[in-house]
């Protein structure tokens, strides 16, 4: 990276790290804020698998479901620390989608996608069904007073930024690890063409199958991150609306790069907002319909991402120069 | 010379189709193998077999005195044996440097970490000559550079035995003859190699041993010359002569 750009990021930085002090008495900014940074680091997750892998998944929300609810479940049913949760939900979830995810990895394309369809719908429906899971209400955390980090509940919305902020980058930095890896070229190579990779030594299987356990576990991070957050989770956090929502970040980002889940992740969420608050109260819809057109403009007109269109255009003057 | 890969009575039936019939060969470590034939006639068929792509129906092959039949095709990098694709399979989306790093990873180079799998990927592209390329992305490539990104990728790999499968199918005569010189280094270099090629005036100037195919079987087999004059060679490739012709038309 050169030095002016550094500079840039660390400037932002700097100014995410400062933000929550002017806006404290905003909590409506702080919210998107949060939900921003949560919605990027799943699209980040979905990525690994997506954008880096080939392996296109629409299923990702129930990853993150298995992970709050196995976490939440832990807490209220068990009296288990958070923080403990926290390691039993990624365990949980890693195993389970190791398990079922290296049997599926056969299937290709689209018929892959479908199988990760099926497999989140069927979780929501054993969830929905689950007497001990509170079926279609849901499970609530224990009001908690103050702040407490030991028990992960915060009174100060900042404090829920700043860690949704430090889940954000630290998931940023493991994704930016793994693409510069032996991993990384592992799951590009598999992701350009699978003959190749096993002609020059790589298993497909194996790196597809860590490439869903790890995607898996960032999301059962973020699912525990959510829980959380909103002291309460029911099924519908599992619903494919929501699988399909943090796939777009990536793909609007440009699912090619590393970076792409974050710039469409802090773009997308932010004009959602934007366009619920400005237009929401108008017409009620127009806003979705707002937010399908500016979806439907990009994927037509730049369907690499908005980084795929910015590097194009440097990689051109570069070459004309 | 000893021998390098041995293969004995490999037959590919697809849903009763043979596709390749009891082949037998064996080709000597540092030589460099020859395998021609009309197009149909099961070469493609039997590389595939013998690189660990498609399982042989029956028969065995070795490769250094040690059976590997039915391996599976990620196991053979590390045993030393690389390949190319006659289709090419650039990693599009890659620059020429990465898809050749890729290789460096794995393969038994086994590179640490990205610097040194670069570093060994630069090397490899000097030496086949793609350096000035190597921030292109691989789609964006033409044909040759392509083909010759096949053999930079395999060798990459670090491989003792190189199979290469139509190298110069698409190439000008120009760029047949840089071909041609590239397969020459590398074989100086000690790798094995053997090769699949329509391209006579290639095969002619490279191999030391040439088999040929036809309807999965195969009907010669020796130095370059003595296949060129081999009557049932010269039937397969050039007709059955004019005596037969003539009788049809008389009929």
């Amino acid at each position: 990276m050169r030095t002016p750009q550094k500079i840039a990021l660390l400037i932002l930085v700097a100014v995410m790290l400062a933000l929550p002090q002017f806006i404290a008495d905003m909590p409506y900014i702080v919210n998107v804020l949060i939900l921003a940074f949560y919605m990027t680091t799943m699209s980040m997750a979905w990525n690994l698998l997506g954008g880096m892998t080939g392996q296109n998944s629409i299923g990702h929300a129930c990853f993150m479901g298995i992970g709050a609810y196995t976490s939440v479940l832990c807490v209220v049913k068990f009296g288990m620390n958070p923080w403990v949760s926290l390691v039993v939900a990624v365990v949980v979830t890693a195993l389970i989608t190791g398990l079922v995810f290296s049997q599926c990895f056969i299937l290709r394309g689209p018929y892959f996608t479908l199988v990760t369809i099926a497999f989140a719908e069927a979780v929501r429906q054993v969830i929905l069904n689950w007497d001990f899971a509170g079926k279609a209400i849901g499970v609530g955390l224990p009001y908690v007073r103050g702040n407490n980090w030991l028990l992960f509940s915060f009174r100060d919305k900042a404090i829920y930024y700043y860690v949704a902020f430090a889940m954000m980058v630290g998931v940023y930095l493991l994704m930016k690890r793994i693409d510069n890896s032996k991993l990384g070229f592992a799951l590009k190579t598999i992701r350009e063409d699978e003959d190749v990779a096993a002609a020059i030594g790589i298993r497909p299987l194996k790196y597809k199958v860590i490439a869903v356990v790890i995607s898996a576990s960032v999301s059962a991070v973020a699912g525990f991150f959510y829980a959380g957050y909103y002291r309460y989770i029911d099924p519908n956090i599992m619903l494919q609306s929501a699988s399909v929502e943090l796939v777009l970040p990536a793909i609007i980002g440009g699912s090619a790069f590393v970076e792409g889940p974050l710039v469409g992740g802090i773009l997308m969420v932010s004009l959602s907002e934007y366009l619920r608050n400005t237009f929401g109260g108008i017409l009620p819809g127009i806003n979705l319909i707002l937010y399908a057109v500016v979806l439907i403009v990009v994927i037509r007109f730049r369907p690499t991402g908005i980084l795929g269109w910015l590097h194009g255009r440097r990689t051109r003057k570069e070459g004309k120069a | 010379m000893s021998v390098i890969i041995e293969v004995n009575g490999l037959t590919k039936s697809f849903r009763g189709l043979k596709a390749v019939s009891d082949v037998s060969f064996v080709t000597e470590e540092g030589a460099i193998t020859g395998m021609i034939g009309p197009n149909g006639a099961g070469k493609s068929t039997t590389f595939n077999m013998i690189c660990g792509f498609y399982p042989p129906t029956s028969g065995t092959i070795r490769y250094r005195g040690q059976d590997i039949t039915g391996r599976r095709a990620y196991e053979f990098a590390d045993m030393g044996i690389a390949r190319t694709f006659q289709i090419m399979k650039p990693l599009g989306n890659l620059t020429v440097l990465d898809n050749v790093a890729s290789s460096a990873f794995f393969g038994r180079h086994r590179a640490k970490d990205l610097r040194q799998a670069r570093e060994i990927a630069a090397e490899t592209l000097e030496f086949t000559g793609l350096y000035t390329k190597r921030d292109v992305l691989a789609r964006e490539m033409g044909t040759p550079d392509q083909k010759r990104l096949e053999m930079a990728r395999a060798l990459a790999t670090k491989p003792d035995m190189l199979f290469l499968d139509e190298v110069m199918a698409g190439l000008n005569p120009t760029e047949t003859e840089d071909a041609i010189a590239l397969i020459r280094r590398i074989n100086n270099g000690g790798v094995t190699i053997f090769l699949i090629e329509h391209i006579m005036r290639a095969v002619v100037s490279l191999c030391e041993k040439v088999i040929v195919l036809h309807h999965g079987e195969k009907i010669a087999e020796g130095t370059p010359d003595q296949v060129m004059n081999d009557p049932i060679v010269m039937e397969v490739y050039l007709g059955t002569g004019s005596r037969e012709d003539a009788a049809h038309v008389e009929n």
